[in-house]
């Protein structure tokens, strides 16, 4: 067990309670420690309670705990909605000048500090600094310098000069003294510091970065909880490497703009939550056909319909796996951990290229509002390679013309894929369509040409299966009959779970999925397992029905694709000759 | 390396070079306005040089959406109402790019009108070219937003309780730069206006009234027309947002009495495009952002302090 310092912030919305939250974060892994910061709130600006929570120590925190050592707490209903998590000895720091605060009780077996934060906000030049008051006093607790909190603050506050970043500074540590002052209490914390500098950063911000890293130069979105971070992210960034981001009408448009930027050329993506992904599968199939790389984030919540915005689901699934109408081809990555978001982001577009078809990466809540420390190597810019694909220019666009120079965006090739050629390439004027179509993308309705073109598009898919690892992770003791499986986001709270599991005696297996289509062949890790836990955030446990659809091998198959449906004769016939065969995967 | 060379090629172009090697003859219902559409935009396409590798047309989904299939040139045929957004961010990618959008009145004022509003609010250059029959041509006639009050059909067989929509109204107040109307019984009128849509730095909006002898047989043929710059009946600036107004206002209402007006409706030369707009506050890169990707000397300048200032 990491020796974990847990630390809360909690209060009305509005009352900045995730910018205090964020200061104190920042000077923690400016001062070597690891940090992992998860958020309660509620979906309305104002009004509402609110926390901003941090886990902290010098090892690696991939998870929440229910645990806090110290709270401030800003009214009387952030210590009733903590109570589960505090313990004996927690610290609980408020203002019992507060109006709202007095008579306010400690519960029995804590440490309740009773600062003034505003009187003394406003001795130090402003009522507005009292949060920063209470971040001093919590430094008192935690034994943590206060000099660490100074560059948080300066980064804070630069902006609005120097005389506003000192009083700052000077609030903190009149908080720090006046604890130091008022209790001679023996507090148990001793926050180390390390000389190492990590980055800070979540999920959403990790894609965004990923996108950058990867190439992506045209981002299209409509802003929606709790995927909005990232296009946030790639403002005022993206436009410094010659790429352009697009505020769209609704998600309708934001999907098929990133449709039109990859078209004419570009890298693009789009990222959303449920309520957009269901206003984006209308077009997806029509990307899928076209055979245009798209990169498609899905930051789930709470669904259905609106659902809780502000609250973690992994419900998207089958949505991402399945949704649209007909059958398309398409990739689910789904990153495990916030650094994954990165990696699994570059992997996407890479994807998406070599194979010219969607891509989904489905991303959580969790992850988006979590912040999370690395090491800055954790994200090699110079190990990212960027691999379009089978595109053409202008020299090498004749080796696919046929006799009449007419050129092949759907040729029929042994691995499936084609070349791509974007407007203004000369000799490449071609079309492309949502309707099925011939090599030269021509619509037809010829049945050989359909099933041929179906064919070859999933023949992507089969070729992508051989060609990448689809590899997942490992963690526990790989010969434990007891095998946990979970895909994305879970991955840091059940690594953790495995230390307690094993205090009680329990060795586990867990397999962490990042692939949710194509997946890894998991089919035989399942069959020697004794017991088998699939672990997912939702209700009907989606990635388990994937899991044992994968081992169930008693179906044989008969399907028919050339627009015509089955005749009594020729069924017959397919049946006989079915029966016949040996069951293929 | 470069993959753009066709654009501003400058290429001695003939309208016969539109016309593609495979499915050359369109096989919509003779009579069909759509073909004076097609004829229209070979005819501006080769006045102004355009080559067709140099020119993409999105289309949406309709008897009209069909147009890319008889026109040489990149051609992308999206879904039904969606023309729009994909026409105006390959713009954005790819600049040197003749983008022209084209798609029925359903597709463009019905199922994609939230797109035309934005788009044209926007003020993306491109052009975009509404074949308004007044029908559901593909679907076999049934109303649209464009048909007439009254307009009977299988789907509103007592007719059309609903007003039409107006587009040369809609199209000002959503913001617009260019906006006219021809129709395809006046082929001349309408190439020249396609020439002066495509030339226009900004959205250009071209309601083009192409007659469906098959299923709105009400709509006569859109004969006579009157255009209204060579008419003396009407004397209006058509720089003058007001003056526009009132005569869009006049030739909706005529159109349902019988009378066909077309013309250069609404010009505003002056109103910077989106890409200006951005490139002004620093948000539209100078360089074609699809062209990057080609240029070898090219470091993809992937530098943490860029990436990661923020979070430290
Ligand atoms: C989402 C969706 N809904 C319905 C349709 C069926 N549909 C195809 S074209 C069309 C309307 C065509 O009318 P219009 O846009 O005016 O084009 P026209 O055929 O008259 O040129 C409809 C309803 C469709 N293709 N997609
Ligand atoms: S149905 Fe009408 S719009 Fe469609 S091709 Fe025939 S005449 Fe033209
Ligand atoms: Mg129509």
């Amino acid at each position: 067990m990491p020796a974990d310092f847990n630390w809360a912030i909690g209060g009305e919305a509005g009352d900045g309670i995730d910018s205090t939250g964020k200061i104190f974060a920042q000077a923690l892994s400016r001062a070597g420690r690891h940090v992992f910061t998860s958020k309660d709130f509620a979906s309305r600006i104002r009004g509402g309670y609110t926390a901003y929570k941090v886990r902290t120590s010098v090892d690696q925190v991939q998870s929440v705990v229910d645990r806090l050592d110290v709270l401030i707490a800003l009214t009387p209903r952030t210590i009733d909605e903590n109570l589960d998590e505090l313990h004996e000895g927690s610290v609980i720091v408020y203002d019992g000048e507060r109006t709202t605060m007095q008579g306010v009780e400690i519960p029995e077996g804590m440490v309740g500090l009773d600062v003034p934060l505003q009187s003394i906000a406003e001795e130090k030049g402003g009522a507005i600094m009292r949060n920063v008051v209470a971040l001093g006093a919590a430094c008192a607790v935690a034994d943590f310098p206060i000099e660490h909190l100074d560059s948080s603050l300066e980064k804070r506050f630069g902006g609005k000069g120097q005389a506003i970043v000192d009083n700052n500074k000077e609030a903190a540590r009149a908080g720090r003294d006046y604890v130091h002052e008022n209790y001679d209490h023996e507090f148990d914390y001793d926050l180390e510091t390390t000389d190492n500098d990590y980055v800070l950063l979540n999920g959403d911000e990790a894609i965004g970065m990923g996108a950058l890293a990867a190439g992506c130069r045209f981002y299209a979105g409509y802003p929606i909880t709790p995927a909005t971070d990232v296009m946030e992210y790639l403002t005022g960034r993206i436009e410094q490497y010659g790429g352009h981001v697009v505020q769209a009408e609704d998600e309708l448009a934001a999907i098929n703009l990133a449709l039109g930027g990859a078209r004419a050329g570009a890298r693009a993506m789009t990222a959303t939550s449920g309520p957009g992904i269901d206003l984006m599968t209308e077009t997806f199939g029509l990307i899928a056909t076209s055979e245009t790389p798209l990169v498609i984030v899905d930051v789930m919540r709470s669904g259905p319909s609106t659902g809780m915005p502000t609250k973690q689901e992994q419900g998207d699934l089958n949505q991402m796996v399945y949704g649209g109408h007909g059958e398309i081809p398409r990739f689910t990555l789904a990153p495990t951990t916030v650094a994954e978001c990165f990696h699994k982001t570059v992997e996407a577009f890479n994807l998406a290229e070599k194979y010219q078809t969607p891509v989904y990466l489905a991303s959580d809540l969790a992850m988006a509002v979590t912040e999370q420390t690395f090491a800055p190597e954790e994200f090699d810019m110079d190990a990212v390679e960027i691999d379009r694909g089978k595109v053409v220019d202008d020299d090498t666009i004749g080796e696919w013309q046929n006799e009449k120079e007419q050129f092949k965006p759907h040729a029929l090739t042994d691995d499936g894929v084609s070349p791509r050629s974007f407007p203004g390439t000369s000799g490449g004027a071609h079309m492309s369509t949502g309707l099925e179509h011939d090599e030269l993308g021509r619509r037809t309705e010829d049945t050989d040409m359909r099933v041929e073109q179906v064919d070859k598009r999933n023949r992507k898919v089969e070729t992508a299966q051989e060609r990448e690892p689809w590899a997942y992770r490992e963690f526990g003791d790989t010969d434990s009959g007891n095998l946990v499986i979970s895909w994305g986001s879970n991955e840091g709270a059940m690594v953790e779970a495995i230390d307690f599991l094993e205090e009680e005696g329990i060795d586990v297996h867990f397999i962490s999925v990042p692939y949710i289509f194509p997946r890894p062949d998991l089919s035989e890790v399942i069959e020697d397992a004794d017991d088998v836990i699939v672990v997912e955030c939702n209700n009907t446990g989606q990635f388990a029905d994937i899991l044992e659809h994968d081992a169930l091998t008693r179906v044989k198959r008969v399907n028919k694709y050339n627009g015509v449906r089955f005749k009594a004769d020729e069924l017959a016939e397919d049946i006989k000759e079915t029966l016949s065969q040996e069951i293929t995967a | 390396m470069s993959a753009f060379s066709a654009i501003g090629e400058g290429k001695e172009i003939d309208r016969n070079d539109y016309t593609p090697g495979l499915e050359p003859q369109a096989t919509w219902c003779p009579g069909c306005g759509d073909f004076g559409v097609l004829k229209a935009l070979k005819g501006a396409a080769a006045e102004l040089g355009k080559s067709p590798d140099e020119m993409l047309l999105v289309t949406g989904i309709g008897c009209s959406g069909k147009l890319n299939s008889y026109f040489e040139s990149y051609g992308f045929h999206t879904i039904h109402g969606r023309s729009l957004p994909v026409a105006r961010a390959a713009k954005l990618a790819n600049p040197g790019v003749e983008v022209v959008a084209a798609g029925g009145d359903g597709d463009g004022y019905g199922i994609g009108g939230n797109h035309f509003m934005h788009t044209a609010r926007e003020n993306h250059n491109m052009t975009y070219i509404v074949f308004n029959n007044e029908i559901f041509g593909l679907t076999k006639g049934q109303t649209s937003p464009t048909s007439p009050k009254g307009h009977k059909s299988k789907t509103q067989p007592h007719g059309s309780a609903k007003q039409p929509l107006r587009p040369l109204s809609m199209s000002l107040n959503s913001g617009a730069s260019y906006i006219a109307r021809t129709a395809a019984v006046n082929p001349n009128q309408a190439k020249d206006i396609i020439v002066e849509a495509m030339e226009h730095d900004g959205f250009s909006h071209v309601d083009f009234l192409t007659q469906c002898p098959t299923w709105n047989k009400d709509a006569r043929q859109y004969v006579p027309y009157i255009d209204i710059q060579d008419s003396d009946d009407y004397d209006f600036d058509n720089t003058d947002r007001r003056e526009a107004a009132e005569m869009m206002h006049e030739t909706e209402d005529a159109l349902h009495e019988g009378e066909v007006l077309t013309g250069r409706y609404y010009v505003d030369s002056d109103r910077p495009s989106y890409q200006q707009e951005k490139r002004n506050i620093g948000e539209m890169p100078e360089e074609p952002l699809a062209e990057r990707y080609f240029d070898d000397s090219y470091e993809w300048e992937r530098s943490y302090d860029n990436f990661l200032d923020k979070h430290k």
